[in-house]
């Protein structure tokens, strides 16, 4: 092998030879990488190879080494590296072109290193994320300021009852009445406490006749608004006039709002005006607490003393009149509901 | 306390009362739906578009004719109503959701794990 390789094998017996002489001290030059004389062997196993820039730093690969050019990666190596928030958070703040002007890489990576050792050493962990405000569902809450759903943070804030109506899939369902907890930006609400006043939406032939129906009930509702007293006073058969005093002795039974005798009582109205339009002879509105078997609701109990109460009046009325009301008006009490924003109709604040 | 595995989905969540709805997973409740029927039973789990489902189901259809079913996913578009239990605090179970979503995104620390929103901005 020596004979083969003419000048790298004499380098080596040279080697050998010195080395076998002085033990541990080949020419520095051997060692050097920038010299002639390097010789890659041996600085490969000696223990004393010098490196020729200590402080370089050190990369596992070559697109490492490109990242790091680029300013976008912290050197690793000897220097231990304090966090690797530095190079993520640039890389995904510049998205654009990388910027290769060396100076840029001079500010960004002095950036990094010293400010990056300030903001930790100055903020503790917790306060650099909290820099950026929690935003959720509570916090957004009080942001619309200004707007109607501003509106409806001052009914959580204050505590104030408010009216939903709810839609059915053409025109007004009902009516919930109960107190704001919680709101968002699709109008889905969480309501406490909350009496609902509704009737069953309508279907077959009367389905085709409602279309008739719809704006003159609107237009019955805000008159009999204002005068839901008056209106109280033109019944046209005994049997409603009976209905009516029957309902206003179950409604002074009922643990109910002000607010809620009212709402019952223009429903009935509407349904009175509605029974004339349609000629239903001897068809009386009345109101019937039913008691729903809502789970989870606790509204059996409540619901089991006004319910006996009306339903023995009622099934007199029955008697009377074999024909099944499908206009019938329902009215529960829920403790605590969620609604979905997409019922919604409006949303009226009671004072 | 199951938080979903999509961040799209937990964005979406966090930023609605899905969110309340989510917390009442294991709870025995009632859910109205648009068509005016009812289902009764637990939530098993509540999804960022509202989609419900639930388990041991009784199921008062529209007409009134009432079902046992095993389970039952409701489409979020047809619910009408959730009735909340009354042993719910309703602001308590939203936090408590917002916590889970929390400590899901951060972890693993500080610096490790996949972050969701860009930790600072440099210039």
């Amino acid at each position: 092998m020596e004979e083969d390789e003419g000048p790298a094998g004499g380098a080596e017996q040279r080697h050998l030879r010195r080395r076998a002489g002085t033990e541990r001290c080949p020419s520095p030059s051997r060692l050097d990488v920038s010299s002639s004389r390097f010789d890659p062997l041996l600085a490969l196993y000696s223990a004393s190879t010098p490196l020729p820039f200590p402080s370089a730093p050190c990369f596992n690969n070559l697109a490492e080494y490109e990242s790091f050019q680029r300013g976008l990666l912290r050197p690793r190596g000897r220097r231990s590296a304090p966090s690797r928030r530095g190079p993520p958070a640039s890389r995904s703040a510049r998205r654009g072109p990388p910027a290769a002007d060396p100076e840029r890489i001079q500010r960004l990576r002095s950036l990094m290193v010293n400010a990056g050792h300030e903001q930790e050493a100055a903020e503790g962990g917790g306060t650099a994320r909290r820099r950026r405000a929690p935003r959720n569902v509570l916090t957004r809450m009080p942001l619309h300021e200004g707007s109607p759903l501003g509106e409806l943070h001052r009914c959580v804030r204050d505590g104030v009852r408010i009216n939903v109506h709810i839609r059915t899939f053409k025109g007004l369902r009902g009516v919930c009445t109960g107190f704001l907890v919680a709101f968002d930006k699709f109008w889905n609400m969480a309501l406490t406490d909350v009496d609902e006043t509704y009737r069953k939406p309508v279907m077959g032939k009367a389905f085709y006749a409602e279309p008739q129906l719809s704006l003159t009930r609107l237009f019955n509702r805000l008159k009999l608004q204002d005068s839901s007293v008056k209106k109280g006073a033109d019944s046209k058969t005994v049997s409603e006039e009976l209905a009516l005093t029957n309902d206003s002795q179950m409604l002074g039974s009922k643990a109910g709002s002000g607010r809620g005798r009212a709402e019952d009582e223009r429903e009935r109205q509407k349904r009175l005006g509605r029974a004339g339009e349609k000629k239903m002879p001897g068809d009386s509105s009345h109101l019937a607490a039913r008691g729903e078997a809502d789970v989870g609701s606790g509204t059996a109990h409540t619901e089991g003393a006004s319910a006996g109460g009306t339903r023995t009046r009622s099934q007199s009325r029955r008697k009377r009149r074999p024909k099944v009301d499908y206009q019938q008006v329902f009215t529960r009490h829920i403790n605590q509901i969620f609604i979905r924003g997409e019922n919604v109709l409006l949303v009226h604040l009671a004072h | 306390m199951e938080v979903s595995h999509s961040v799209k989905e937990r964005t979406i969540a966090e930023n609605s009362l899905v969110i309340l709805l989510q917390g009442l997973c294991g709870h025995i409740t009632t859910v109205d739906l648009r068509d005016e029927s009812t289902a009764t039973g637990r939530i098993t789990s509540v999804d960022a578009f509202m989609n419900v489902r639930l388990a041991e189901v009784s199921f008062t259809d529209r007409q009134g004719t009432v079902s046992q079913l095993d389970e039952l996913f409701v489409t979020g578009r047809n619910i009408r109503y959730v009735h909340i239990p009354d042993e719910v605090d309703i602001r308590a179970t939203i936090e408590q959701q917002l916590q889970a979503i929390h400590r899901v995104r951060y972890f693993g620390g500080r610096d490790k794990g996949r972050k969701e929103f860009p930790r600072a901005k440099y210039k």
